[in-house]
């Protein structure tokens, strides 16, 4: 017993310190490169995109895992600037106030380094005070606009097949993925708004939310990880009370992202929906994930609204190579991305499956 | 030898003779022996033979890991991290634990937030309150921690639950509060920032500068709460009646311990220091959400580990704790000096609680 224990503790101790030691392969003067989470899909493959671009183009730079938290990540700001990055890029944890951008901007601007910030939205006001700050992102109404399009498109041409019960409504269910977050608050909004302006277009009724008693019209993962076991956990509980035999069945499924997307098609796919050869209830998601793909090529799925990871590591590692050699930031950069000195919109799409 | 030896002779019985006498029961052991005594030497010594080669190590290999700013930006980690480990140290102390002690860091940081957004901020919680002095607003949190430390320690206490039972509950009833207070007024679940400036100081003030970097203000708290539980620990009956209690409950009571009350207030007492956490996070960080807090209480349990407060209860040192919360911080800052891959810190992190526990556990599996 003791011997064995004294074995794995030796192994542990030597594991370790190799670990240690195998690490340190690049040198100071890095680029800093702060991820608000390794568990987002869509994150992640900007993360192995701009890797790939950066190892290319000869940049040294090591990655930070927030893990969701803000508390976290601000002390990995700490720890890269003392540690003597040549740069920092940022995918902000904490979207839903300017403080925590602004935190970080104010610990860059002290140390003279210059920042970028990525994907999740922060404020232009903030950017300002910064002269040496980019943001590179999208319009965060887009993806929600682009998305209510697609979603009455959808509904206006397939009216009659998806209002299972007859009642001449459509009936839908919307997952928000985080509650106070820019993007969310805006895909929640105009999927449905936009939809309904196409259907009020040709002349038929708005969608309505499945459960007249929720005034929010949306259900929120309450962790603010827009989660596919949250959407998936809700969905199986509405499908409990909800079918066909009931008159009630949810006609139509909006998620803030395509995890939460697959988290409520899984659900439906478990009480026999959304397989070849039986009743369709339609998905939509955002960020046109590897897995959504998937699904929506293999007929599962509907639509999502495609936000261009490659586009987006292309243009951050671009901007970076640009301000560590002391050009002039967006130089070289698309003109049609440009939105003023400071900020570059990576286009967004819809993404049905037909183009693949 | 000759005349050296009575000069020499109180050096050589107090330090070298021992020495020299365990090198000599060395010598005479077997080859294998010998190699079964270097190992347990090694093994004992684990956690500080891993640290000071680690730092030699990343010192080395990134001489700026020593740097002024480096070594300040260490020792505010750990002070801010300090209140909540010497808080849970006590409930480890009782063989316990408290999961709960993040959601209370999150539910007291909101609330410090709250009460003391600067008047005039657009999406401020209380619109007709003016910031509260922050000296108030602390004592306020302190008290809403300690309550929440009561009803942990009464449910421990009274019905002998097992205090990951019962800090499990509260856990989950503190995160559904916190999810609940920041749906108050029109804030309607958002981050709670725009926070007064008499707050900010307050806590992240600078103390002083050393060559150009500032100290902030709450490595002083921190300073001030480790010397008052370490009073607390070693100099009050309330304190040996805590180490009574965790070594062995039956034991205590029958020398007059009053066990009920001694498991309340160590449960309080943790409380009001996890308050003291989440007001300095509320300031630091500038912005506090439903996710502030979130297992912080891993991190604080680790550290105790790391610094020899054991599970097996009755023992633990302030400076253990302290210990453990600043080798951990520089473990991590250090891993990230040396651009480990963030994937293998977790790892990292797992095998070090692992080693730490399972070399604490070797010392009273060998006493047995």
């Amino acid at each position: 017993m003791k011997k064995a224990l004294s074995i794995i503790l030796l192994v542990a101790i030597c594991l370790s310190s190799t670990l240690a030691i195998t690490g340190c392969r690049r040198g100071e003067d890095e680029c800093a490169v702060l991820y608000y989470t390794y568990s987002d899909t869509y994150i992640s493959s900007v993360r192995a995109e701009m890797d790939r671009l950066l190892d290319k183009g000869g940049i040294a730079h090591h990655n930070y895992d927030a893990g969701g938290n803000q508390t976290t990540q601000t002390e990995q700001v700490d720890t890269a600037i003392t540690k003597g990055a040549s740069i920092l890029i940022v995918n902000v944890v904490d979207t839903g106030s300017d403080d925590a951008a602004r935190t970080i901007l104010e610990k860059a601007k002290q140390a003279s380094v210059p920042l970028i910030f990525f994907n999740r939205s922060v404020s232009e006001n903030i950017i300002k005070e910064y002269d040496r700050c980019v943001f590179v992102g999208t319009d965060y109404e887009e993806a929600g606009r682009i998305q209510g399009r697609m979603i009455g498109e959808y509904v206006r041409d397939n009216y009659s097949k998806l209002d299972i019960n007859g009642d001449g409504k459509i009936s839908y269910v919307l997952f928000k993925g985080q509650q106070g977050n820019m993007e969310a608050e805006a895909r929640t909004k105009y999927s449905v708004e936009i939809c309904n302006s196409v259907l009020a277009e040709a002349g038929l009724s708005p969608i309505v939310f499945y459960d007249s008693q929720n005034r929010d019209k949306y259900l929120v993962d309450q962790d603010g990880t827009w989660s596919n076991a949250a959407a998936n956990n809700y969905m199986k509980t509405i499908l409990s009370g909800h079918s066909e035999s009931n008159k009630n069945m949810v006609e139509l499924v909006i998620a803030n992202n395509d995890e939460m997307a697959l988290g409520a098609l899984a659900a439906l796919e478990e009480v026999g929906y959304n397989k070849s050869g039986s009743r369709h209830i339609p998905v939509f998601g955002v960020d046109a994930s590897e897995a959504a793909r998937a699904k929506i090529n293999s007929g599962a799925m509907t639509g999502t609204v495609k936000q261009d990871s490659a586009g987006m590591a292309e243009a951050i590692a671009h901007i970076a190579d640009n301000m560590i050699n002391g050009r002039d930031a967006l130089s070289g950069i698309d003109e049609d991305m440009k939105v003023g000195e400071a900020r570059v919109n990576i286009p967004y799409s819809a993404y049905t499956g037909e183009d693949e | 030898m000759g005349d050296n030896v009575s000069v020499n002779d109180g050096i050589f019985k107090k330090i070298l003779h021992p020495l020299k006498k365990r090198f000599d029961d060395f010598r005479q052991l077997e080859p294998r022996d010998k190699l079964k005594r270097i190992s347990a030497l090694i093994l004992d010594n684990a956690m500080l033979i891993i640290i000071v080669t680690a730092i030699i190590v990343i010192a080395i290999l990134r001489p700026r890991f020593l740097s002024v700013a480096s070594v300040i930006n260490i020792i505010s980690l750990t002070a801010a991290r300090l209140p909540i480990a010497l808080g849970i140290g006590g409930a480890i102390v009782l063989t316990g634990t408290d999961i709960s002690a993040g959601r209370a860091v999150g539910l007291t940081a909101c609330i410090s937030a709250s009460l003391l957004q600067s008047s005039g901020y657009l999406g401020k919680m209380f619109p007709n309150l003016s910031p509260l002095p922050p000296i108030l607003v602390l004592l306020i949190v302190m008290l809403v921690g300690a309550v929440i430390g009561l009803i942990n320690g009464f449910f421990v206490a009274k019905f002998k639950l097992h205090p990951f039972i019962v800090t499990l509950s509260t856990q989950l009833i503190l995160f559904g509060a916190v999810l609940l207070y920041l749906q108050i007024g029109d804030n309607g679940g958002q981050t709670l920032s725009g926070l007064d400036r008499s707050y900010i100081d307050f806590v992240t003030a600078p103390l002083f500068k050393i060559s150009g970097i500032a100290v902030p203000r709450y490595i002083l708290f921190a300073l001030i709460i480790t010397a008052l539980m370490w009073v607390i620990w070693n100099k009050t009956v309330f304190g040996k009646n805590m180490f009574a209690v965790g070594s062995n409950e039956a034991a205590a009571t029958v020398s007059g311990v009053n066990v009920f009350l001694t498991i309340i207030g160590v449960f309080v007492l943790a409380g009001a220091l996890y308050g003291v956490t989440g007001f300095i996070e509320g300031a630091r960080i500038a912005s506090s959400a439903s996710y502030t807090g979130q297992g912080y209480e891993s991190d604080a349990i680790a550290a105790c580990v790391i610094g020899g407060v054991s599970f097996v209860g009755g023992t633990g040192k302030i400076s253990g704790i302290v210990i453990g919360v600043l080798l951990l911080q520089i473990i991590f800052v250090g891993l990230n000096f040396l651009s480990v891959d963030q994937n293998m810190l977790y790892i990292i992190k797992g095998l070090i609680i692992l080693l730490a526990c399972a070399v604490d556990m070797r010392k009273y599996l060998k006493k047995r």
